[in-house]
């Protein structure tokens, strides 16, 4: 899910926390300081739809200066699909096989939410988890409850193999087709 | 009670329209989306977008439990339903109500009694506004049906109680025809519905539709914002709506705008909604049903009265008086609207769901353009196949033609049929252009 300013948004790189929607993830600002570096630019200015970004480079030993201001639209934050698949592509009837996460081994699975709801990791706050990183898993074993509606439901694993990752945290809310674990087969 | 965040249940144009209202307003939006929609322009402008389910509606946007879940962990305080889906779902309307979230809309009694068809008529009736005359129930016999037609005048219908789809129907204008009609009827009726009970009613030829936009608050505030003439159908969807109707002047606005607002606060309606009548060739309107929801074509009533329709629903479900008074609202100007379709209308209208190549939306003077379709956008095959309204509002009817045949022949939608071509045939039309047409107008001339 995607959300703009609440803090533990996971879907941008950025981390970003000031408030509203950055237009430019952390990994492309640092590109265009590179960029203003090696070109030897002192000033670089950047807008798309009413958000503006700023980077001046510094006299010498001076810091660099960056300015970023939201966009009222938030524009690409604010629609960004669930971890592993491609942004604004033709999406219709994808069936399984997404895309794992880099790094990763080549035949990862990937559990997904089944439905809209909040996640959690126990039957109750105090017992232990379903699963854990490491854990081996087959089709019937309960991994996590999602809660819709003060309903808990149980969710199965549907495949077989070792949890590699787990990732959403406990008491995020979590929409439909959210990757929620990584397996190994 | 102001609305601050708000959750949009529903997709393509009006989606879109909602989220403009919202963002206009200074509410937050939450758009929810099934896996078919991912690509949906208004989900670039909403705050928060969660998928709530596959592209088939049932298990998505017509998934209650889903979308109330949607709702809460998105923490939204209202939710509009839009039209179509589960905009009239009275038990949708009250589950909203249950959970403290603000249905955009009327409250879930209204919804249910004037979504009952027999119901809404028998309430119309009530409060003193015209009916299509008919039997009041089943025919006993075949000297009931008689004795009816005469008293009703004919010509008449006889129709099936348990019909549809024009089955079990027949016509009638003298009294051999009925007494043969009411036989056949019930023989029909019986074979296609295992019930042969038969009712009648006035039989109007050549019926104009005619609608008129109320809009409510929850202060029993009321007032009515025109009609719209939505005779231009097809198989009973509208495909051109306009505002005002040719054959109303403001008499009979008057006396239509006066039976709406009978019916509306019969019903206690708070919101926007629209009634809608049949209209005679003697310019006698009946009601015929009332539509608890904001509707498609809203935006022609929009453009000639001014206000902002989307807005105020959601200002008055917030609680805010409506500060509209009937005496400051008038018709000014013309205004139409042509619904661009993505079908086919040399083939049947064969949907032709796909991706659009380029795309480039009409403008100028006169014309609103309100669509979810950009280049490269791909025409889900899952819903209706509505891809944008074209707006059209000018001084006179004279000049919203010509603007409209300009602003049709701008659109460019690449690799998609759409019914654009249709609607250059029926401008070019006598009886169009005259403003001289009834609800089989198209299917008499254009099938």
């Amino acid at each position: 899910m995607s959300q703009d300013s609440k803090a533990g948004n996971k879907k941008n790189g950025s981390g970003a926390s000031h408030g509203g929607p950055a237009f430019l993830e952390f990994q492309e600002i640092r590109r265009l300081i590179r960029m203003c570096a090696q070109s030897g630019a002192l000033e670089l200015e950047l807008e798309h739809l009413g958000a503006k970004l700023k980077i001046r480079m510094p006299e010498p030993g001076k810091q660099t200066e960056i300015v970023q201001v939201p966009s009222p639209y938030p524009v690409g934050q604010a629609f960004v699909p669930p971890a592993g698949q491609a942004p604004a592509g033709p999406a219709l009837g994808q069936e399984g096989g997404k895309p794992e996460a880099s790094g990763l081994p080549e035949n990862t699975v990937t559990i997904e939410s089944p439905m809209v709801g909040t996640f959690y990791r126990a039957p109750s706050p105090d017992a232990d988890a379903f699963t854990k990183v490491g854990d081996t898993v087959d089709p019937e074993k309960v991994v996590c409850i999602i809660e819709a509606m003060k309903v808990m439901n149980e969710i199965k694993a549907e495949t077989s193999g070792t949890i590699l990752k787990i990732l959403v945290e406990n008491g995020e809310p979590v929409e439909y087709g959210q990757p929620l674990f990584l397996v190994k087969p | 009670m102001r609305i601050r965040r708000l959750m949009i249940a529903n997709r393509g144009e009006i989606a879109l329209r909602i989220l403009r209202a919202c963002k206009e307003l200074g509410i937050e939006t939450v758009a929810v989306y099934s896996e078919a929609d991912r690509d949906s322009l208004h989900l670039r402008y909403a705050n928060e977008t969660v998928c709530i389910g596959p592209g088939v509606a049932a298990q998505s946007y017509l998934d209650i439990p889903r979308l109330i879940s949607a709702a809460e962990i998105a923490n939204v305080d209202a939710i509009h339903p839009g039209y179509g889906f589960l905009a009239e779902n009275a038990h949708f309307a009250e589950v909203c109500e249950s959970c403290n979230i603000h249905f955009i809309g009327p409250r879930s009694e209204t919804i249910a009694l004037v979504g009952n068809k027999s119901r809404a008529i028998a309430l119309a009736r009530e409060a003193g506004v015209p009916t299509v005359p008919g039997s009041d129930g089943p025919l006993k016999s075949e000297q009931d049906a008689l004795e009816t037609a005469r008293s009703i005048g004919y010509p008449v219908m006889i129709k099936a109680a348990s019909g549809g789809g024009g089955r079990g129907m027949r016509v009638a204008h003298n009294d051999i025809s009925l007494v043969n009609g009411y036989h056949a009827a019930r023989r029909e009726a019986e074979a296609a519905f295992k019930d042969a009970t038969v009712y009648l009613e006035k039989f109007i030829e050549s019926p104009r539709h005619v609608e008129v936009q109320v809009l409510g608050d929850k202060h029993g505030n009321l007032v009515f914002l025109g009609e719209r003439d939505c005779s231009l159908q097809r198989r009973h969807q509208k495909m051109i709506e306009e505002s005002p109707s040719p054959i109303v002047d403001e008499e009979m606005r008057k006396r239509m705008g006066e039976a709406a607002i009978k019916v509306s606060k019969a019903a206690d309606y708070d919101s926007a909604g629209t009634v809608e009548f049949l209209v005679d060739q003697d310019r006698n309107f009946y009601f015929i049903e009332m539509n608890a929801r904001i509707q498609v074509e809203h935006p022609v009533s929009e453009m000639v009265s001014g206000v902002d329709l989307i807005q105020h629903m959601i200002r008055s479900a917030g609680g805010e008086e409506l500060g509209i008074r009937q005496k400051d609202l008038s018709v000014r100007g013309h205004a139409m609207e042509f619904r661009v379709n993505a079908e086919d209308p040399d083939d049947n209208f064969r949907p032709c769901p796909g991706r659009i190549g380029l795309f480039v939306p009409p403008g100028g003077p006169g014309v609103r353009w309100d669509s979810h379709c950009y280049s490269g956008y791909i025409v889900p095959p899952n819903y209706d196949s509505l891809i944008g309204k074209v707006i059209i509002h000018r001084n006179t009817r004279a000049e919203a033609l010509e603007t409209a045949k300009r602003a049709l022949s701008e659109i460019i939608v690449g690799n998609i049929k759409t019914t654009i071509p249709l609607y250059l045939r029926i401008l070019e039309h006598n009886d169009f252009i005259q403003g001289d047409v009834d609800t089989g107008f198209i299917e008499r001339y254009f099938m």
